[in-house]
């Protein structure tokens, strides 16, 4: 008879937590990342994202539960997790006089095994001059460097702290195509943002947290509802407005008329809304994302959080 | 104002450690001058001649005394002009930490977008240093009066307040001093460049104590005037004009430095080299270096080892050419000709040598072990740390390698350090032993070991406190070994002290028992460091 083995998750928490007294941390963080899968961590500032991120790299200790990466336990045998993982920290580490080339050989050495082709094709694809001082270099540099160095060995988890912050959108496009192919090539994402649309891009699932707890799992499709722009419509003078159809629009809220403006907010899809400004005469149309905290406030106030945890 | 509180509190821990400093030295020295001169005219007298023999050991560090048979010119001797040292690394390492460290941490930048005008930056920086130094030569003078309080003895308090206002205005000059070299630098060279500007202006005087040539140029050093002055033992006074020169100095320097910054890009040299630029490269360093554990680490260092084994060379041929002249001095002081006699046709000159150069050496090597130690605590606050910990390497690993990289930095150090001093000796007619010498400059390595594993320690428990509290650990090392045996130490707290367990090994050759016991304590430091590196969490 054949025993099947089954491959245990890329990341599984149980009741993970890590107590920095007064409120702040992680709290009983249970989660699940599946082989093969780009998973989102969203949540605002201060939020225990990064908290997170240095348990499951075995940089700080949990006060309570325990992490696991590909079955093995993160403080236990966090040699053996950093074998097949490739990291990239929040706050980019400070090379000083060496060069973008010594540091890729200086880690690259202590990791072993580190494809010359493969980071030759990730600097060009960045186009990130290694031979430059670190010092030297912008932060959006100093950002592409730490990409190079956590894709060179091509892990088979690559655990990303806010990895697209100082990019110019240029090379944020390039790295998400980077991740999806990483994806495909079946490597496991964990990757942690504060942008709704940037996980919008190349998430499959998304886990959001706030004040140190887990809020909820949701797959792609449920962020369509989470997410909200404001919008500002402002019409040609004397020409007809269609004030009844735009409240009427599905995901049209919080609709507010004044002289020849509309704001109103969208959650969802923007073709309601467009279909029924189809026979006016827009002269500007205005669309902001907030915040993710306003997104948070306005969609996790009590009430729905209850709705949704239940 | 503002600025001057900001920057008082980024010195705050300066400002209280080399208070403190100034505080034991000078107190420990007042009162063990009583433990040791005796109260007769002549114990005072026989005080004074060994005071006067030391001075010509140390001729190239520290001027020569003004009646060392009382308590002021003891403590003027070995208290405020060894503190005058102290003072000038601490200014060095305040004015480079302002002018580049902080710049690289954005500070400065921060500071001049509240509208703070470059000049008005410099100006408060060097304000509150001075308050700080004030502070700090405050604290020895108060200790030199507490200290003269315990024996019963009666000093004159103007005198206290020239010892230390002369303090305060070394200190600044060699502020300002540091501040305009690190403005004309690259940031990674500015506090080498300043540091050995001081150190080439710290010797220009002090070796023009002994080669007369040297004597012409000497006005062009800061350490001239403060030596000028030695206000604190009857005899001795403050030379106003030598005090003036001083704050001139410091003056025109830091107006020259604000002058540098306010035309100088944030981040970049006054002077700068233009670089040519060449095509990208996308390819890792090829160099083989850096595959290999403790290699990569010495490879990554190998502009400061060759700084090092340069200095520590260009040190030892001068100590080496100095110790006829000091031998001569010697033999001149007819109080210790009975005692020098049995040495003369035997073992003088590698006593002297060993006592002059050795002394030297072990300082140097504390100095590089701190210097490693910094880097470690360094690591941790900006991310190199946490960084090498994503890689699939044990905490244990990180700690044990960092050692080995000391102690190969260490080995290449000495050994250079041992073979100048075999051919600089050779040259000048000195023979020395070859297993002494070779033991000699072997056991520099444990002894900075010593340092290293109480520094690995520290930096494993609490990383932003390393340099500091390394650096007191050191000064209280060098304070048992001095005033161990004058207070009557215990013998086992006496040997907790590296320096007491260095001995004298170009004389006396190796004691095991103390190889053994710096073995130990570095052991001990490092096993430490792992434990608790093991069990503390990681991350800015």
């Amino acid at each position: 008879m054949l025993a099947l083995r089954v491959a245990p998750p890329a990341i599984r928490t149980d009741r993970l937590s890590k107590d920095y007294g007064v409120g702040r941390g992680l709290f009983e963080l249970d989660l699940q990342v599946t082989g093969q899968e780009v998973f989102g961590y969203l949540g605002p500032n201060g939020s225990g994202k990064t908290t997170t991120i240095r348990l499951l790299m075995g940089m700080i200790r949990p006060t309570g539960g325990t992490a696991h990466v590909f079955g093995l336990d993160c403080v236990r045998d966090s040699v053996q997790v950093k074998r097949k993982v490739g990291y990239l920290p929040g706050d980019v580490p400070q090379y000083g006089s060496l060069t973008g080339d010594e540091v890729i050989a200086y880690l690259g050495g202590m990791r072993g095994g580190v494809d010359r082709r493969r980071v030759h094709r990730l600097a060009e694809r960045f186009d990130l001059d290694l031979s430059r001082r670190f010092r030297e270099y912008s932060s959006g540099n100093k950002q592409k460097l730490a990409i190079v160095v956590a894709f060179m060995h091509r892990p088979d988890l690559l655990i990303l702290d806010e990895p697209t912050s100082g990019l110019d959108p240029l090379n944020q496009q390039e790295f998400y195509a980077l991740l999806r192919e990483t994806r495909d090539d079946g490597a496991t994402v964990f990757l942690s943002s504060h942008i709704l649309s940037e996980v919008e891009h190349v998430c499959d699932r998304v886990g959001i947290i706030r004040d140190g707890r887990l809020v909820r799992v949701a797959e792609l499709d449920d962020l369509r509802h989470i997410r909200v722009h404001r919008v500002e419509i402002e019409f040609a003078p004397g020409t007809p407005i269609p004030e009844r159809e735009i409240r009427a629009a599905e995901g049209v809220e919080e609709m507010k008329a004044e002289g020849d403006r509309i704001t109103c907010t969208v959650r969802g899809s923007f073709d309601p809304l467009l279909h029924a400004l189809r026979d006016a005469t827009v002269t500007d149309l205005v669309s902001t994302e907030p915040s993710l905290e306003d997104v948070f406030l306005s969609y996790f106030s009590e009430p729905r959080r209850r709705l949704l945890t239940s | 104002m503002t600025a001057v509180l900001l920057a008082l509190r980024l010195g705050r821990w300066g400002i209280v450690g080399f208070s403190l400093a100034g505080f034991v030295f000078n107190f420990v020295n007042a009162v063990g001058f009583f433990q040791i001169a005796g109260h007769t005219p002549q114990e005072r007298a026989a005080l004074g001649a060994t005071m006067s023999a030391l001075a010509a050991q140390l001729v190239v560090l520290l001027p020569p005394p003004i009646r060392p048979d009382t308590v002021a010119g003891y403590v003027q001797f070995r208290g405020f002009n060894s503190l005058a040292i102290l003072f000038a690394v601490w200014a060095l390492a305040s004015a480079t930490g302002f002018a580049r460290a902080d710049e690289e941490k954005g500070l400065v930048e921060s500071e001049l977008a509240t509208g703070t005008s470059r000049v008005a930056l410099v100006g408060s920086r060097v304000l509150a240093f001075a308050i700080g130094l004030a502070v700090a030569a405050a604290m020895a003078g108060m200790a030199f009066v507490l200290g003269v309080a315990s024996g019963n003895e009666s000093f004159e308090r103007g005198r206290v307040v020239e010892a230390a206002a002369n303090l305060v205005a070394l200190g600044l000059a060699c502020y300002g001093i540091s501040l305009l070299v690190s403005q004309l630098t690259a940031a990674r060279f500015a506090t080498a460049a300043a540091g050995a500007v001081l150190l080439a202006l710290f010797f220009l005087n002090s070796l023009s104590r002994v080669f007369s040539w040297l004597s012409t140029w000497r006005w062009l050093s800061p350490f001239r005037y403060y030596d000028l002055s030695q206000p604190l033992p009857q005899g001795g006074q403050l030379d106003v004009r030598a005090f003036l020169v001083l704050l001139g100095i410091a003056l025109v320097a830091s107006s020259a430095a604000a002058f540098a910054f306010w035309r100088r890009d944030l981040g970049g040299a006054l002077v700068r080299v233009p670089m040519r630029a060449g095509p990208p490269r996308y390819e890792p360093s090829t160099s083989p270096w850096w595959r290999y554990p403790v290699l990569r680490g010495v490879y990554e260092r190998r502009l400061g080892v060759l700084a090092w084994s340069a200095g520590v060379a260009a040190l030892a041929v001068l100590f080496v050419s100095l110790t006829r002249t000091i031998v001569n001095v010697l033999l001149n002081i007819p109080a210790l000709l009975p005692y020098l006699s049995i040495f003369v046709h035997q073992q003088l000159y590698p006593a002297v040598l060993g006592y002059t150069w050795l002394n030297v050496a072990q300082l140097l090597f504390a100095g590089l072990a701190i210097t490693h130690v910094a880097r470690w605590s360094a690591e941790d606050s900006d991310g190199r740390l946490e960084m090498a910990l994503s890689a699939p390497y044990s905490r244990a690993a990180v700690v044990v390698e960092r050692m080995a990289v000391l102690v190969a930095v260490a080995l290449v150090v000495a050994a250079v350090s041992g073979l100048t001093l075999y051919y600089a000796s050779h040259a000048n007619g000195i023979d020395l032993s070859v297993p002494r010498l070779t033991a000699a400059s072997l056991m520099l390595v444990p002894f900075a070991l010593v340092f290293a594993g109480a520094g690995a320690l520290l930096a494993s428990w609490n990383p932003r406190a390393t340099v500091g509290l390394l650096g007191a650990f050191a000064f209280a090392s060098y304070l048992d070994t001095e005033l161990g045996p004058v207070f009557k130490l215990p013998l086992w707290l006496q040997d907790l002290s590296a320096f007491k367990l260095f001995g004298t090994p170009l004389v006396t050759g190796v004691e095991w028992r103390s190889v053994t016991l710096m073995l130990l304590l570095a052991a001990a430091g490092v096993g430490s460091s792992i434990l608790l590196m093991q069990r503390r969490d990681v991350g800015r």
